[in-house]
């Protein structure tokens, strides 16, 4: 057996090594429902945010917390704590990913990522 | 509808614009053409001139194309929606440039005119051999691109954007009242370019990162021209200089827009595995690889199929990681969100058409390059017709990697002689492949969104510390491999030299790196690690070791071996570059500290939740809190046009104890009207560490517009003795209930009552103020004494005793604006950064030197070959 031989068989075996830990260490786009029959596991959840029910924000409290209604993509509405100061633009986002657990009956975020309308171009002209 | 008649239009600028892309869409196809029949025939051919005619066309129209673009962006020609979008009229002129690639149609452009550049330098300085099979590839590429400009419909599909659509002719603006008017044009301005964009990174850090894309082409193009002439080795020579040409500027542009990341936008760090950073990061990998396996064959030879498979996967993943950022296949995982301008399908057929390309010349018999051809046809029209995309594409992908298997092993030269453990060619090859696989991991954890796409899953992005996991083993073996590397020598080394020679370097970096990793990660941080953590602060450990490793012994390379020659220290000096942007990221990521734990005063309350997590500083106007080594003070924001800038100072402790102010630092908020908030970090940079701050929530209003002195609306408190009230500005303890009467004479109830709640108020400086509220009651009815503390803005009404509870109930009312002024901080240390940027450097000039005295000692073997 040749040493390059070798060499392709350690790239075979990192290629599956990859593979098989991304399939199983990554989380999952889910919703409330999910979440909530695990409440131990990480997941990423999609919705809107509920603009009808104020965001509760208090730095003087805590300025690493805030508390909004998420409505997921299947209508399912939860009280969300993510840990976290509140993000700038937060009532303009069209779409918001939260990344976190359920505790109780709330959903607790580590972290947010949102979309936003208009980011760099729209092609929408304003005048 | 009439047709109105537009007044003020220069529709003549769309036209030229028009005609100069149609032109240098025709001139590429028969530059193609023409290089294709020139390289068919003999070299002195009358197919040459014509082919050179013809890409010289296409270099004009290109330039062209540009030049009319800029004419129309400096004369602020808004009835081009192009234009509209991306200039105003009170820009800057350096800003003018930065709009000209601000969009994707612009983007496209600087790219081709790189192209045309690279292709012109390339068809002058290129042996006559390979002129013709480069260029036919470089023309084939320019064909793609200049279709990418065309925004014409074949049948609902459209092919390409054009820069020169008019706004009127934007499909979302057909009725838009504006439009009706002939002189629309009279008071129209443009969109702007978005401000988040305007400063000098968005002027340099495109064009390098363009120019470093386009000069991954011609590598690319000498492997395709040496699988289609069968000529594995001859080419590698020229293409030598321009992989390292490619590795300089494309490094250069990666870095900086890690620096533009750090500087200018709050992501927390150079570098945060977007998906848009990895796309510009992948092919620069591959070509640093394909690079160095080229060295091995120019040295030694073989290595001939690493040599084809790494130049032409760079030019591929450059395509690739162009469908990737500009399809909108990435949505939400990405914040550089470029839109979808409908290309999608355009960019994928490109990639899969130069995969085909490259199998079919790798295929050396008629038979079954017929069949493969016919299969994939076969398979094509399948797809057009009967739909299943997905199948048909994983099933043609699949057979085009069985068939350039199968094609390697049959027609590709492979080398007979094992190579020797103890051979530079052997580790370097380890290392390139290394590269490819650490590149290819990348690309497959950044392909997840498409991945979804084809096989319908809901897969979330991967994450930072996952990248980081993965690419530590990687960047320590590399390391490992940059610093011995080198002691070998081509072929076959003597082991005991090659001990001799590299154990003083071994034992520095142990002794060194021991010295400094121990205190960095194990006298404190490991015993609070717990399970994996442990691991990956051995593996920060390790990488540490292996950094000093790789420059300390290209150091003693250059100084022993080269004996400290500068000229032929190239790539030690670019070695000992990259060993210390390794070294400089782990530092500033894993020992990276938050400043802004908090510790206001206020926050007693809630400490109880115990949280780790806390990163973020709330600071009221005036306060001051300390914060690392320093204290901190917000002393106001100014807003100048849509920028709010918060300045805060930070002093330390001097001799005497006092506070001596040591910087001031001003981080930003945007209130942008284009895409909402965005928060622009500011940062203080000493020698060994930068203090990085930006402002996580704060109020953008104009502090100058409040001006109230009324009150707000009062809170009711119901209390004790010894209970606190919180206002916005101080703390109120109700300190002692006093009053007029005896019991007696409270119950007999005949006369007047007076009851005085004694409140101390105590504002942020520890100051304390009284109030006395009273409670009045006379012949059943409460006439409350108020008590209004005119230094604080506050004012107390004491109003309702609750005999049986014991507890008075007082309101309080706060002054509109006593409600202080305040933001809330975010703040890093990241240490030794300024390690990573040196390393930047140093790689770029090694690399410069090397690619210098590569070209030094060709000419001198050309003028030698000449006069013998």
């Amino acid at each position: 057996m040749k040493k390059i031989h070798i060499l392709g068989i350690v790239v075979i075996a990192v290629a599956i090594g990859v593979i098989f830990t991304s399939l199983q260490s990554s989380a999952t786009y889910s919703d409330f429902a999910e979440a909530t029959s695990n409440p131990d596991t990480e997941y990423h959840v999609v919705g809107k945010l509920d603009k009808t029910v104020p965001v509760q924000y208090d730095p003087k409290i805590n300025a690493d917390e805030c508390s909004f209604m998420m409505k997921d993509n299947k209508g399912i509405e939860k009280r969300v704590v993510l840990h976290k100061s509140v993000p700038q633009d937060f009532q303009k986002s069209e779409q918001i990913v939260l990344i976190g657990k359920m505790q109780g009956a709330e959903f607790h975020a580590n972290d947010i990522l949102m979309k936003c309308p208009s980011k760099y171009n729209d092609g929408k002209p304003q005048i | 509808m009439e047709k109105v008649t537009y007044i003020g239009e220069h529709l003549w600028l769309g036209n030229l614009g028009n005609a100069f892309v149609v032109l240098s869409l025709i001139s590429a196809l028969a530059s193609t053409v023409a290089y294709f029949f020139y390289s068919k025939e003999t070299l002195t051919s009358e197919w040459k001139k014509f082919a050179g005619w013809c890409f010289t066309m296409h270099s004009f129209a290109v330039i062209g194309i540009a030049g009319t673009l800029f004419y129309g962006l400096f004369n602020h020609f808004y009835e081009y929606a192009y234009i509209h979008q991306h200039s105003n009229n009170s820009m800057p002129l350096q800003y003018i440039m930065s709009c000209f690639w601000e969009g994707q149609e612009g983007s496209f452009l600087l790219w081709t005119f790189w192209n045309v550049v690279l292709g012109n330098i390339l068809r002058k300085t290129i042996d006559a051999k390979w002129e013709a099979p480069t260029m036919v590839m470089f023309s084939l590429v320019q064909i793609f691109l200049a279709s990418m400009l065309l925004g014409v419909f074949i049948g609902d599909y459209k092919l390409g954007t054009n820069p020169f659509m008019l706004l009127r002719e934007n499909p979302e603006l057909a009725n838009a009242p504006f439009l009706q008017m002939p002189n629309y044009l009279a008071k129209l301005d443009g969109r702007g370019l978005n401000p988040l964009l305007m400063n000098y990174w968005m002027t340099i850090h495109p064009p390098t990162l363009f120019l470093g894309f386009a000069s991954t082409l011609v590598p690319f193009t000498f492997a395709i021209s040496g699988l289609w002439k069968r000529d594995f080795t001859s080419w590698q020579k020229p293409a030598l200089t321009w992989a390292f040409f490619s590795i300089a500027i494309l490094g250069t542009g990666i870095l900086m827009g890690g620096a533009w990341a750090y500087e200018a936008l709050s992501f927390n760090g150079f570098w945060a595995w977007d998906p848009v950073e990895n796309s510009s990061l992948v092919p620069w990998l591959v070509m640093v690889g394909a690079g160095h396996v080229m060295i091995i064959n120019k040295n030694k030879g073989g290595s001939l199929f690493m040599t084809h498979l790494l130049s032409i996967a760079s030019f591929m993943l450059v395509l690739y990681s162009t469908f990737l950022t500009r399809s909108g296949v990435l949505g939400t995982s990405s914040v550089h969100a470029f839109t979808d301008l409908g290309m999608q399908g355009q960019l994928v057929i490109y990639v899969l058409t130069f995969i085909f390309l490259c199998v079919i010349l790798l295929i050396h018999d008629k038979l079954l390059r017929v069949s493969y051809i016919m299969l994939s046809l076969v398979m094509l029209a399948f797809g057009v017709i009967y739909g299943h995309k997905t199948v048909v594409l994983l099933s043609w992908i699949g057979i085009s990697f069985v068939t350039t298997i199968y094609a390697y092993i049959k027609f590709f030269p492979k080398e007979e002689e094992e190579e020797s453990l103890y051979s530079r060619e052997f580790w370097m090859f380890v290392g390139s492949l290394v590269f490819l696989l650490s590149a290819l991991v990348i690309t497959y954890f950044t392909s997840i969104p498409v991945m979804n796409k084809l096989f319908n899953t809901e897969k979330a992005p991967i994450k930072i510390a996952d990248y980081n996991m993965w690419m530590i083993p990687f960047s320590i073996i590399i390391l490992i491999l940059v610093g011995i590397t080198q002691f070998f020598k081509y072929k076959k080394t003597d082991g005991n030299v090659f001990f001799k020679h590299i154990r003083i370097s071994i034992l520095l970096s142990i002794v060194f790196g021991l010295a400094c990793v121990i205190p960095l990660y194990f006298l404190r941080d490991y015993e609070a690690a717990k399970g994996n953590e442990k691991w990956t602060l051995i593996s920060y450990a390790i990488l540490f070791i292996v950094g000093l490793f790789a420059v300390f012994a290209n150091f003693e390379y250059w100084l022993r071996i080269l004996k400290g020659k500068i000229r032929h220290a190239g790539s030690s000096i670019a070695h000992i570059g990259f060993a210390f942007i390794l070294l400089g990221a782990l530092i500033s990521t894993s020992k990276r500290q938050t400043l802004s734990v908090n510790t206001s005063n206020k926050n007693v309350e809630s400490l109880g939740k115990s949280f780790s997590a806390q990163k973020s500083l709330l600071l009221t106007l005036g306060d001051t809190l300390p914060m690392g080594n320093y204290m901190v003070t917000y002393t106001g924001r100014e807003r100048k046009g849509i920028d709010v800038y918060y300045n805060t100072d930070y002093f330390t402790k001097g001799k005497n104890g006092q506070l001596e102010k040591a910087f001031s630092l001003t981080p930003m908020i945007q209130d942008n009207p284009r895409m909402g908030t965005a928060s622009n970090p500011d940062t203080k940079h000493f020698l060994s560490n930068d203090i990085y701050t930006h402002i996580a929530y704060g109020l953008l209003s104009d502090p100058k517009e409040i001006k109230n002195d009324a009150y707000k609306e009062p809170t009711n408190f119901v209390g004790h003795i010894g209970d606190t009230i919180f206002a916005d500005n101080a703390i109120i303890l109700i300190e002692n209930i006093t009053t007029n009467v005896n019991e007696e004479q409270f119950a007999k109830n005949d006369s007047l009552l007076e009851v005085t709640a004694v409140l101390k108020a105590t504002d942020v400086n520890g100051k304390v103020f009284y109030a006395k509220p009273k409670y009045i009651l006379k012949e059943n009815a409460v006439l409350p004494d108020n008590a209004e503390l005119n230094e604080l803005g506050l004012k107390f009404i004491f109003w309702k005793i609750n005999p049986n509870e014991g507890s008075i109930e007082i309101q309080m009312s706060e002054k509109v604006n006593n409600s202080k002024d305040f933001i809330v901080l975010e703040a890093y240390m990241f240490p030794f950064i300024n390690v990573l940027w040196l390393g930047c450097l140093i790689m770029v000039i090694g690399t410069v030197i090397a690619i210098l005295e590569r070209r030094r000692v060709n000419k001198i073997v050309k003028d030698s070959s000449t006069l013998s």
